[in-house]
């Protein structure tokens, strides 16, 4: 390394040291977020299930014997609820305004019941894994003040499902709204946080055997950190 | 070129206990060893009508009921089918005169034989040469636009025998109940099922099942392009299930393709199928008549109940399913 390098590498090493000590100084010096303090935050997420669908798989009935079609067998079908992952990246326009960037992952499986069967099968659920992605951009505005700040939010993103074996794809827009709440747990100008949120998805598409919106609920618990 | 004449009152598939083939059910022949589809290479298929009026039914009615059912084949997205009416002859179907005739017989000895195709082929390449298509004339027939009671409908079984002169076999997608005198069909979601429904107009619409297997034969790269197929095998104790029929059906469309397994280790695809998530449905053959779809000399099990297989299947957009594994037991 060269004498630049070594410059450069003290810098970061004591903008990285500075708000460590200052926080260690003034344990008790709480700032509250300005225009342009950022913010990172993970969380474990619950996605909740919703209903994909019912059908009949049906036969011409002959029209000698009856009128109505002969069910071979019925299928009700629906999205199982799922634990996941969620990350953000949120910038502060002003002490109570911030919009987020939010990247979501989790693994639901599509259940279908089978039965009625006509020349009767067992009833079986067979089911698929979908691999669920939403990527976007939320708005949050904060009440309060102190250690708990309550937060309302909405935003919208893109929804990107991917059934089992990567060999069907499902994409849409996504709409949300909703609520949460930080508790500051550390203090300082970069304090760690809890943070809880709740929110409404509405979904264009998404996988399921009849195509309409969905609004499914969303949970998060996780924890945020002022970085700047 | 070999020819041979192949005929018979229950045409149905050729194919053996060999290695996978490509889904649904084709007529197939043997050339040494090796398994070759039916089908024409040649288009329009021109066709002639035995001018014999039969009780409910003129020649020109024949005529135009077999017109409407070729276009109905060949109005199949993605299938190059074209056919032309060559006039009407005195010649009868099932002769072997290098012409293809679809016109009535009078048969009372087939007492259970609406109708049938006959076949004459290059048995090296497949490629079918003349196919004749005989009605029945024993039967009461009908050609009224919305079928007639105790009359069958002319149209529903030209457009079926039409089926496979195009060089398809029979479809299982059908239920059928034992009455006095033989089987009825209850239901049925193939035009190409061998049992024909008593009555009416039902059987003039080709189903998800036909279309699937006339695409099969001669779908385009669009076809291949726009489906996918679902591969695997049906097993019994660990062991391949020769004959069952599956069942692909897609809840989204409630589209229902029906396929078999046609070789000893229980090996099946069903092609032509739209793509997601599909259902997948196993069942023994229907043991009343068997021979009406397979080779009726193929050991084909019969014992097992029907079952669904334990995961969503995902169709790939011109692609084919991970093999997947049913799992069927002993009656």
């Amino acid at each position: 390394m060269n004498a630049r390098g070594n410059r450069a590498a003290l810098t970061l090493l004591a903008s990285i040291a500075f708000p460590i000590a200052a926080a260690a100084q003034s344990p008790r010096a709480d700032r509250d977020p300005r225009a342009g303090s950022w913010e990172i935050a993970a969380a474990l997420l619950w996605t909740g299930g919703y209903n994909a669908g019912s059908a009949a798989a049906l036969e011409t009935r002959n029209p000698s014997t009856r009128s109505t079609p002969l069910t071979l067998f019925t299928t009700d079908s629906r999205l199982r609820g799922a634990p996941g992952v969620e990350s953000r990246l949120g910038v502060y326009l002003g002490r109570r305004v911030s919009m987020e960037g939010v990247l979501e992952f989790s693994r639901p499986v599509l259940r279908s019941h089978l039965g009625g069967d006509f020349e009767s099968a067992a009833p079986t659920d067979a089911d698929a894994t979908v691999t669920s992605y939403v990527v976007g951009g939320s708005a949050l505005y904060h009440f309060g003040n102190g250690r708990l700040h309550p937060f309302v939010e909405g935003g919208v993103g893109y929804l990107r499902q991917l059934l089992e074996d990567h060999d069907g794809l499902i994409t849409g827009a996504e709409f949300h709204a909703g609520a949460g709440l930080k508790y500051r747990l550390t203090h300082g100008a970069h304090p760690f946080a809890l943070r809880l949120d709740g929110v409404a998805s509405s979904r264009s598409r998404s996988v399921a055997f009849d195509q309409k919106r969905r609004v499914v609920p969303e949970l998060a618990a996780g924890l945020s950190w002022r970085v700047f | 070129m070999r020819r041979a004449l192949i005929a018979g009152v229950a045409l149905t598939c050729l194919f053996a206990a060999t290695s996978a083939v490509e889904a649904y059910l084709k007529l197939g022949t043997n050339a040494g060893g090796r398994l070759v589809n039916l089908r024409w290479h040649t288009f329009p298929i021109r066709y002639f009508v035995t001018n014999r009026d039969v009780p409910g039914v003129t020649a020109p009615q024949l005529q135009h009921a077999a017109d409407r059912a070729f276009a109905s084949w060949a109005a199949v997205p993605n299938v190059a089918l074209s056919s032309q009416f060559a006039g009407f002859t005195s010649a009868l179907p099932l002769t072997g005169d290098n012409a293809n005739v679809i016109g009535f017989q009078d048969r009372p000895d087939l007492e259970r034989v609406l109708g049938a195709t006959s076949f004459t082929l290059d048995t090296v390449s497949g490629e079918i040469l003349e196919s004749d298509i005989f009605l029945n004339s024993t039967f009461p027939w009908s050609v009224a636009p919305a079928g007639e009671a105790g009359r069958q409908d002319l149209e529903s079984i030209v457009l079926h025998e039409i089926g496979h002169l195009h060089g398809l076999g029979h479809s299982a997608l059908g239920e059928t109940e034992l009455i006095s005198g033989g089987r009825r069909v209850i239901g049925a979601e193939a035009v190409m099922f061998p049992i024909a429904f008593s009555a009416g107009n039902l059987n003039r619409t080709l189903r998800a099942d036909d279309i699937a297997g006339i695409s099969d034969i001669y779908g385009d790269a669009g076809f291949r392009s726009a489906t996918g197929s679902i591969a695997g095998r049906v097993t019994k104790n660990g062991a391949g299930v020769l004959g069952a029929h599956l069942t692909a059906f897609n809840p989204a469309s409630g589209k229902l393709v029906g396929g078999f397994a046609l070789s000893p280790d229980g090996t099946f695809v069903i092609a032509g199928l739209e793509p997601g998530p599909q259902v997948v449905r196993a069942e023994p053959l229907d043991d009343g008549d068997p021979g009406s779809f397979l080779d009726a000399s193929l050991n084909i099990d019969l014992d097992f109940t029907p079952a669904f297989y334990n995961r969503l299947v995902t169709v790939p957009r011109a692609g084919t399913s991970r093999s997947i594994e049913v799992k069927v037991h002993s009656k």
